[in-house]
């Protein structure tokens, strides 16, 4: 393929897998032998091709015995079931434990809240006094208390109100 | 009394299922094993991938019951299985033969020494193709794969499975040049 064909290079891979020319492509087929040339190749590497690939999966077959194989692995793997369900058993234990210690946990702990209100409530009852002493008291009682001396009056009056006194 | 009947209920239900097991791998076994050996081009590899794939499946009991949901489960699993042991392989070629050259000899047999050279050859180039345009060329290889079948593998629609084909063949082509 000379350099001025190279612009057909694409089309000459699709055309080479599709088996079939696109018209403007054709056109230049009719009149570029070298590019016929390559098209038949391309058409020939790709039958290659398709002919031999179908070998990367299929060129060998399975031992015939794989399916026996394979019966008996899976006799095997019977006995990892019952494992399983052994561990899957010792896991519900862990977690049925754990639940029960934390619920265990989690009761004492409200009772203790519990006791600790109640104990709370009870030493506030035993400080509570009746407002009746405090009410029952009567102004100025301090003062009524104390006697006043002689020449002392139960009010001490400043004496600077006095100068103010008008005579 | 009533304990040995159901013994003998529960022993008749296994067998019956191991014997539905043991048709779904007759029926599946070959395809399984194309699709592990697209990707792995060994022999033992791959049959050691398909015997793998169909314990899983055997363990999964749910995936047994349908017909068509075990042929998709089954060759999604071989698939992934296959490149997981592909990666592998090919990190520890890389560990213990970093100083070797060239390409490892796959057992392939192939009709005559020609076809063994493009085969390898092929495999080469199929090796250098982007993932996921290699993912559908190794799945369009395997016999009774079609393109919906490619895409459920792949999770990709058949339109994308035929389009993604189409490039890969031509990338194909380019390199046999």
């Amino acid at each position: 393929m000379n350099n001025a064909c190279m612009k057909w290079k694409e089309q000459l891979l699709e055309a080479a897998l599709a088996e079939m020319a696109e018209t403007e492509l054709q056109e230049h087929l009719s009149q570029c032998p070298d590019c016929a040339a390559e098209l038949e190749t391309l058409r020939a590497k790709r039958e290659r091709m398709d002919s031999v690939l179908p070998l990367i999966a299929t060129a060998e077959e399975p031992s015939p015995d794989l399916r026996a194989r394979i019966m008996a692995a899976t006799e095997t793997s019977k006995v990892r079931p019952m494992r399983l369900m052994w561990g899957a058993w010792a896991l519900a234990g862990v977690i049925a434990l754990v639940v029960i210690a934390v619920t265990v946990n989690w009761v004492r702990n409200r009772e203790n809240k519990e006791m600790a209100a109640t104990v709370q409530t009870a030493q506030q009852l035993a400080e509570w006094q009746s407002p009746t002493a405090d009410l029952l008291k009567v102004p100025g009682q301090e003062l009524l208390n104390s006697s006043p001396r002689l020449g002392e009056s139960y009010i001490s009056i400043p004496m600077e109100e006095r100068k103010g006194e008008k005579p | 009394m009533t304990g040995s009947w159901v013994m003998a209920k529960t022993e008749a239900a296994m067998a019956e299922a191991d014997a539905g097991f043991g048709t779904r791998v007759k029926e599946n076994q070959r395809r399984v094993f194309q699709i592990a050996y697209s990707v792995l081009g060994d022999r033992a590899d791959a049959e050691e991938v398909a015997q793998e794939a169909f314990l899983q499946a055997y363990q999964n009991s749910r995936a047994l019951r349908d017909e068509e949901k075990f042929r998709g489960w089954v060759n999604r699993i071989a698939f992934r299985l296959a490149l997981n042991r592909q990666r592998a392989t090919r990190r520890r070629l890389t560990r213990d033969t970093a100083w070797q050259s060239g390409t490892p000899v796959t057992a392939d047999a192939a009709k005559s020494a020609e076809d063994r050279l493009l085969l390898a050859h092929l495999r080469q180039a199929i090796e250098k193709l982007p993932r996921e345009l290699r993912a559908v060329i190794q799945l369009s290889v395997v016999e009774e794969m079609d393109a919906t079948q490619v895409g459920a593998v792949l999770g990709i629609p058949a339109g994308t499975v035929r389009s993604r084909l189409h490039t890969a063949r031509k990338l194909l082509l380019e390199a046999m040049k």
